[in-house]
């Protein structure tokens, strides 16, 4: 009976991949997997808040803000009466439910969506008559 | 004279195992420097510094006689022993150099809410229901941001308070 000797070390391990191949995937495969990042990955699977779902009353179903509407209503400070505000930006698309937050007063806010990039939404946080501050909503249905 | 085997020196070896070693540590340092570089990015949420409009000389975090100052003028304390705090809607959390947390929520413009005395905080962006921390003592501000870019403490509904305690 014939026995075969085989080296200890053979540099291929596979057919056709070397090890220093494979270490080279590995370290591959590691790389990308420490330069993902989970939390980004999670608050993008998370469906994030939606403005449009939170929509108590459609106004006008057309409504958009336009580049120039947003650059004028961003030069607006805070305090000034809704009129005020209504002259750049006009009707909202929805209003959204009404809010407690301070005692004794009662918040409505208003959403409209951006027209030159849908993926946002302006909400304007008015208290009474008052203008009192905005937010941009990132719109997931768009 | 110990019997020294030498013949594995001797034989010729392949290229593979005698960079073998160099390898991997230059591997090792490599993944050593992705990770650190990766946390050093991404673990310090950046801590918040706003304005105060009431310019108060005590404010939670301070130090009078030796004694920590744990909740100041505006704040209203709850004796939460342990349990969660919720975040009302989705938005986001960060810390202040004094270790109070700030929630403000994406749908509710000109709004802000100071958290005091909170222990294992959940930072950064937050979904409604979700978990913002615990604590023992919850000092809660609520700040209305003004015309001049500060924050004023103002005195805020109950409504919006039971939101925070329970789970939607």
């Amino acid at each position: 009976m014939q026995v075969h000797s085989h080296p200890i070390h053979h540099p291929t391990l596979t057919k056709g991949i070397s090890r220093p191949q494979l270490l080279a995937c590995g370290v591959l495969i590691l790389t990308l997997g420490l330069s993902v990042d989970f939390r980004q990955t999670r608050s993008a699977l998370v469906t994030p808040a939606n403005a449009a779902d939170d929509c108590e009353q459609v106004v006008q179903p057309k409504a958009t803000l336009s580049r120039s509407g947003l650059a004028k209503f961003l030069t607006i400070p805070e305090g000034k009466p809704r009129q005020a505000i209504r002259q750049f930006i006009h009707q909202p698309y929805c209003q959204l439910p009404k809010l407690h937050i301070r005692a004794g007063a009662v918040a409505e806010r208003e959403a409209y969506p951006l027209g030159f990039d849908p993926r946002h939404w302006l909400v304007v946080l008015y208290e009474g008559d008052q203008y009192a501050g905005f937010e941009f909503v990132l719109h997931a249905g768009s | 004279m110990q019997d020294l085997n030498l013949s594995y020196m001797l034989a010729p070896r392949p290229v593979w195992q005698a960079w073998g070693h160099q390898l991997l540590l230059l591997i090792w340092a490599g993944l050593v420097a992705i990770g650190v570089g990766g946390c050093w990015q991404r673990s310090p949420h950046p801590t918040i510094e706003i304005t105060l409009y009431q310019n108060w000389q005590l404010q939670p975090g301070d130090t009078l006689a030796g004694y920590t100052v744990a909740g100041g003028l505006g704040d209203i304390s709850l004796v939460l022993g342990g349990q969660p705090i919720y975040a009302p809607y989705a938005g986001t959390t960060q810390l202040d150099q004094r270790g109070c947390i700030f929630y403000s929520a994406e749908n509710v413009p000109a709004y802000m809410l100071r958290l005091c005395g909170v222990s294992t905080p959940h930072l950064g962006s937050v979904q409604a229901g979700d978990e913002i921390g615990r604590g023992s003592m919850l000092h809660l501000a609520t700040l209305r941001k003004q015309p001049n870019g500060t924050w004023a403490m103002v005195e805020p509904d109950q409504t919006f308070i039971e939101r925070l305690l329970q789970h939607p």
